[in-house]
């Protein structure tokens, strides 16, 4: 299997719910205390593009050895998307979608 | 009454309240402005946190401190206080030992400092026997390193006690004010809990562990009631020098209270108070050094857990815990509580410590960067993770002080007010 660089989005109860109905709920982990994680994979490309795009961004290899430090906005536009598309393969659209309207972005409903 | 500090010796109070007094005793002193660290160290001086010393720390201390973990009379202490000074300041304000001058900061009358001894000591002899490294990357031995050509040795007297701004004003006592909320509770048994962090229920628990170590073999009859707790913590929160992702010192105090303003801890076992301080990261010697200081504030134990005060590799998780098992009682005026982390064991279904439990392999440790990316995501946590309320005061501090984050970000260094202050007299 390829290598890939994961992005971490912490899921609670709240969100768990909206996570079983797009039928995404088998793919969380459990990580603290009854906080589960959403992890979407990145290829390669992806990670570079995402790392660009967000400078404050880091790719920690050493201990997490997923993306990091991405903004609270961020993280929760990738989580809607995830629920929308049903599907966590949409870092594509994600990336492009930001590229083009740039922080507008943030405030577009995902159609 | 007098108090008795640390080394058995009488609480050090060096503040002058009296303002025509002040006025009178600081005519004709020549006025040096004294930087944001030395003014955190004479506040901690002369207000008796540091007992007993009653000034910055002169050759013969330094080197006893450095070379044997000891002043010069023998008294534990384990990091060396001192006011530096360069050569050209020394020339521009024609210091010379036997004077005193007035220190003050952003202008004001801070205190009296009365010069004994101008001297030299090596700095990399400091960082080496103190931090164990001789490497500029370990902040404590950076800090070292920045240290001026020259020391000032000599006593220190504040002239008005320091002004603490919002919203720490009601989390910071003397060593004396400490002793009498102490006093008034009939607490007979106190616990630190040294703290740079919000606190996540492991945190909880390990208070909830010191507390119940320390109180023994004391009656629990009493404590039935409310009001009647004849123990207690104190959580003693370390306010100074910031590092960027560092958590900003407004939410560590106001979400530690936040344990017992909600119930987490009953109001008369649990207080939340501050300390100026700037971290030096020097592992098992800090801990000394925060035993000395909480010795001073009238404290019977001191809770230790794993990796106290140290930073990157430097220091072994339980070296502190040696270093204090070392040092002999009567020279050590506080008891060690030694505790293991608190982590969540989802077959238990709650938070154990780690040297209870037998699922050790399922075990969800509360790590730092979790814990981290877990508030920067704003996702509301689990109780079992963060108390709720706990979690609400971390995110209204990060709005209302930290330009909207919960750790200290460039903006919050160059911008958030000073903790403390001097007025005009
Ligand atoms: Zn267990």
């Amino acid at each position: 299997m390829a290598e890939t660089f994961p992005i971490n989005i912490w899921i609670n109860e709240e969100r768990f719910k909206a996570l079983q109905e797009a039928g995404l709920g088998g793919l969380l982990k459990e990580e603290l205390a009854g906080m589960k994680v959403l992890i979407v994979p990145c290829n390669e490309a992806q990670r570079d593009k995402v790392l660009k795009l967000f400078p404050m961004a880091k790719y920690d290899a050493a201990t997490t050895k997923s993306i990091e430090l991405l903004p609270k906005y961020v993280k929760d536009k990738l989580y809607e998307m995830a629920v929308k598309r049903k599907t966590l393969n949409m870092m594509d659209e994600f990336v492009a979608g930001f590229a083009k309207a740039g922080d507008a972005f943030w405030n577009q409903d995902i159609a | 009454m007098e108090l008795i500090g640390h080394g058995g010796k009488p609480l050090v109070e060096r503040v002058i309240t009296d303002k025509a007094e002040a006025k009178n005793k600081i005519k004709g002193l020549k006025a040096i402005p004294a930087s944001r660290q030395m003014a955190t160290e004479s506040i901690g001086i002369a207000l008796g946190f540091f007992s007993p010393l009653q000034g910055f720390m002169k050759r013969a201390d330094v080197d006893a401190v450095v070379q044997k973990m000891e002043l010069a009379d023998g008294t534990l202490w384990s990091i060396p206080i001192v006011y530096d000074i360069s050569d050209k300041e020394i020339h521009d304000y024609g210091i010379k030992a036997g004077m005193s001058v007035l220190l003050t900061r952003n202008g004001n009358p801070m205190a009296i400092f009365e010069i004994e001894e101008i001297f030299t000591y090596p700095k990399e002899e400091i960082a080496f026997k103190v931090y164990g490294t001789k490497e500029e990357k370990h902040p404590g031995v950076a800090r070292t390193y920045a240290y001026k050509d020259k020391f000032l040795g000599g006593k220190i007297t504040l002239v008005q006690s320091p002004k603490v701004r919002e919203p720490y004003t009601p989390y910071f006592l003397t060593p004396r004010q400490h002793r009498e909320k102490f006093k008034n509770l009939h607490w007979q048994r106190i616990v630190a809990h040294q703290t740079r962090n919000v606190p996540h229920s492991g945190h909880e628990w390990l208070m909830k562990h010191a507390f119940i170590a320390a109180h023994g073999e004391l009656p629990v009859e009493s404590m039935e009631v409310m009001g009647k707790a004849i123990s207690g913590v104190l959580v003693n929160c370390i306010v100074g020098e910031k590092r960027a992702g560092d958590y900003i010192d407004e939410a560590i105090v106001l979400s530690q209270d936040g344990l017992k303003k909600y119930g987490y801890f009953r109001e008369d076992i649990h207080m939340t108070t501050m300390t100026f301080w700037d971290m030096r990261y020097a592992g098992p010697k800090e801990a000394v050094h925060h035993s000395i200081i909480r010795a001073n504030l009238g404290l019977t134990h001191h809770m230790f857990g794993r990796d106290h005060a140290g930073v990157g590799t430097y220091y072994d998780s339980y070296e502190a815990h040696r270093l204090l098992m070392s040092i002999p009682k009567e020279k050590l005026f506080i008891t060690p509580i030694f505790v293991l982390e608190w982590a969540y064991c989802p077959h238990c279904g709650e938070v154990t410590c780690i040297g209870l439990c037998g699922h050790w392999n399922e075990l969800q440790k509360f790590s730092g960067t979790k814990i981290r990316s877990i508030l920067m995501d704003e996702v509301k946590p689990t109780r079992m993770i963060f108390r709720p309320e706990v979690f609400d005061i971390v995110m209204d501090a990060a709005k209302k002080y930290g330009f909207g984050s919960p750790f200290v970000t460039p903006e919050y260094l160059a911008e958030a007010a000073p903790a403390f202050s001097f007025e005009p007299l």
